[in-house]
């Protein structure tokens, strides 16, 4: 065996455990999803057998509105969410980064909301805007019970308060993200940045903003991945009401499979969110790739 | 050498260890071997005590079988989505499951609950209520045992219509207006009180709440006999529209939207409403003076209806089924006969306040002293009505939810329109269960 062949062999093994991973764990259950999802199969009915139906899934998932619904409101908990997410996270990265007294502290801090597990801290904000006892309305009215409302009750408020939960969690990962872009910074650009008399605001304009745009572009990747994602605020918030002001896709899905039984049908929106995520995550990825590399 | 010394010791130490565990197990497993083991899949009680109790003494009655209990979740629709992912896959570790009323149709057609024409002799049959035993029937065979019943019932503040000297309502505008009136006087004197609370969440239990209304209104979500979707129907609408009007945000706070059974009971237990609908355990609960500020002050009665139309209630409860999987029918029938027996349902009666499935039951004297307001909603358990029956239920009942969602939670919502989607919607799922 020459060297060079040995040295391929070599990394073959050593990829391997890697790829059976991906190969059992993530692409065995795309493929399997993506022709279930050309079948007709309803849990309740096993007389109908499973028969192959083509696109009809997809047809019927395009003239759902529903599912259309649901469509949108992904997108807008997505744009909104990470919007907020990424401001507040370059805010926190920005003051943690700063030397000051009790910093670590404060970083350790910053980080406890996203270590609370998503369904314990849905819960709690499913308390805080609780009509009745609720933070909320506490410090908005006070005393007066008459005025409380029913925040969860109502389609708009109901949808930001999923919104609110979400950023409140998950702006602390976006900051530590950004955090570890900043810190890639070396610190003499800033000096010299100072002896050529630019102010803070331009300094940041001027070298921060660009050398961060890397890191700022993960943290999005990652919060828009994850923000597709969305299920377990909306299982435990709103179960997707009121009216379906808050039914995202994959709850829909998740709904169409376990609790109605329509295999075939759950496993179309399945494929659906696969696809979007899929699209939007190679988008961020060849930008990623240019910046970073070019 | 010291290492090796070291290993040889370890390595005589495992082998030890793995021989007693192997002799323990060999040694459980013969005692386990006379015995056949019947996997009961469970939610978690309210009450453990009355369900320790049953275990109890089953287990003593018969030695050759050993219980393996299973809890699942304690909401419905959850604990329908793990017992089916077991049937689905067939697996031997169910044998007796307890289901909730509108599953057998689902269970029956995909083949997953046994049919149990053969233990089930007609004798047995009669001891029954006809309503639950109904539940329990696809296509003119049996597939469950009633455990216990529910039955939406109306709950209301005694001590405050004997106040203003009110009787209790019996058709829905009375119920506004009585509310209203009481409302608006205790208000007056401070007491953040509301008329109404029940459940108006986007769940199963907006069906159950909502066909009241429709079916007191002479309407109906699938015409018996006929099968006809009937929930664009003018009846119908009206009763969806009058709740959207008159009920959420009026005399109920806005909030019940978002209300399941616990939510709505405890604004009523707190003493913040007039009026309340639930099931018969809201009775126990809302007269212990350890959960209730209105214990010995509540009041029940009949759901009311509209002018015109009588009152109904939407059937509930629990069966207990058997897995067409379990390699144990007779077992497993035992055990599922003894948990809707006579003496089991009496316990559950006396210890957790459910209404029984046996009709001797609601002649027992000490069920009636431990629940009095059994002889009077007796008629209430025995006329309840059936959600509809179809294995598609779930199907249907997520396109009622949604529907009964968007039209009371908005005020300016198209009641007319909403419901012809929601009808079409579920006559294409009725058309599946034809081809």
């Amino acid at each position: 065996m020459t060297p060079a062949r040995r040295e391929r062999l070599f990394s073959v093994v050593l990829i391997l455990p890697a790829f059976l991973f991906v190969l059992i764990f993530a692409f065995f259950p795309i493929v399997h999803s993506f022709w279930l999802s050309l079948h007709r199969i309803v849990l309740g009915l096993p007389g109908l057998g499973e028969p192959f139906v083509g696109a009809e899934n997809y047809i019927e998932l395009l003239n759902d509105r529903v599912a259309l619904r649901a469509v949108k409101n992904t997108f807008l908990f997505v744009f909104v969410s990470t919007f907020f997410e990424i401001l507040f996270g370059l805010l926190i990265a920005l003051v943690i980064h700063e030397r000051f007294k009790g910093r670590g502290i404060v970083r350790a801090s910053v980080l406890v909301p996203w270590a609370v597990p998503t369904v314990v801290s849905s819960q709690m904000w499913r308390f805080i805007f609780n009509d009745k006892y609720g933070l909320i309305n506490f410090l908005f009215f006070g005393g007066d019970v008459n005025a409380y409302r029913a925040w969860l009750a109502d389609p708009v408020y109901a949808f930001v308060a999923i919104v609110v939960a979400d950023v409140w969690k998950t702006s602390a990962f976006a900051a530590l993200l950004i955090l570890a872009g900043l810190q890639a910074i070396p610190e003499d650009l800033y000096e010299a940045a100072k002896v050529d008399g630019a102010g803070w605001w331009q300094r940041f304009f001027k070298i921060t903003l660009p050398l961060l745009r890397p890191a700022l572009l993960i943290a999005l990747l990652f919060r828009t991945m994850d923000a597709f994602r969305v299920f377990d605020l909306v299982f435990v918030m709103t179960q997707g009401g009121p009216a379906d002001s808050t039914n995202v896709l994959q709850f829909y899905g998740y709904k169409k499979i376990f609790a109605e039984g329509m295999m075939g049908y759950g496993s179309a929106v399945s494929v659906l969110v696969f696809l979007i995520s899929f699209v939007v995550s190679m988008f961020y990825v060849r930008m990623i790739g240019k910046r970073m590399f070019r | 050498m010291k290492k090796r010394g070291a290993f040889r010791r370890i390595f005589v130490l495992l082998t030890l260890t793995l021989a007693i565990v192997v002799g323990i197990n060999a040694c459980k497993a013969r005692n386990e071997q006379q015995k056949t083991v019947i996997h009961f899949v469970t939610w978690k009680p309210n009450i453990p005590e009355v369900w320790d109790k049953i275990y109890e003494i089953f287990e003593k009655e018969n030695p050759d079988i050993k219980i393996e209990k299973q809890i699942g979740p304690h909401s419905s629709t959850a604990f329908h989505d793990m017992l089916t992912q077991k049937l689905k896959n067939r697996s031997t570790d169910v044998d007796v499951f307890l289901m909730d009323v509108v599953w057998p149709a689902e269970f029956a057609a995909s083949g997953w609950a046994m049919p149990l024409d053969r233990f089930f002799s007609p004798e047995l049959k009669k001891e029954f209520l006809e309503g639950p035993l109904m539940a329990n029937t696809y296509k003119g065979h049996i597939y469950g045992l009633p455990l216990f019943i529910d039955a939406g019932v109306l709950y209301y503040r005694k001590d405050l219509l004997q106040k203003y000297s009110l009787e209790p309502p019996e058709t829905w505008d009375e119920l506004v207006s009585v509310a209203q009136e009481i409302v608006e006087k205790e208000r007056a004197s401070g007491n953040k009180i509301y008329g109404y609370s029940g459940q108006f969440k986007q769940y199963e239990g907006l069906v159950c709440d909502m066909q009241e209304f429709i079916l007191s209104n002479g309407g109906y979500i699938l015409e018996p006999e006929t099968n006809r979707v009937a929930i664009a129907d003018p009846r119908a609408v009206q009763a969806v529209r009058f709740v959207r009007d008159n009920i959420i945000g009026k005399i109920a706070p806005r909030g019940v939207l978002t209300y399941q059974e616990p939510e709505s009971l405890d604004l009523f237990v707190q003493g913040r409403a007039v009026f309340h609908r639930n099931w018969p355990y809201a009775w126990k609960v809302s007269n212990d003076p350890k959960k209730s500020r209105i214990a010995g002050k509540v009041g029940i009665s009949v759901l009311p209806h509209f002018k015109g139309g009588r009152s109904f209630s939407t059937l509930g409860g629990w069966q207990v089924g058997i897995s067409a999987y379990t390699p144990n029918p007779e077992a497993a029938w035992r055990f599922a006969s003894f948990l809707a027996s006579e003496r089991v349902q009496k316990l559950i009666a006396l210890m957790a306040g459910k209404a029984p499935t046996r009709k001797s039951l609601y002649r027992d004297k000490e069920i009636l002293e431990k629940n009095p307001h059994f002889t009077k909603m007796k008629d209430v358990f025995l006329n309840a009505y059936p959600r509809p029956r179809s294995p598609l239920y779930p199907s249907i009942s997520e396109v009622l939810q949604r529907y009964l969602s968007r039209a009371i939670s908005d005020p300016d919502s198209d009641v007319d329109t909403l419901a012809k989607e929601a009808k079409e919607q579920i006559e294409k799922i009725l058309s599946l269960t034809r081809k």
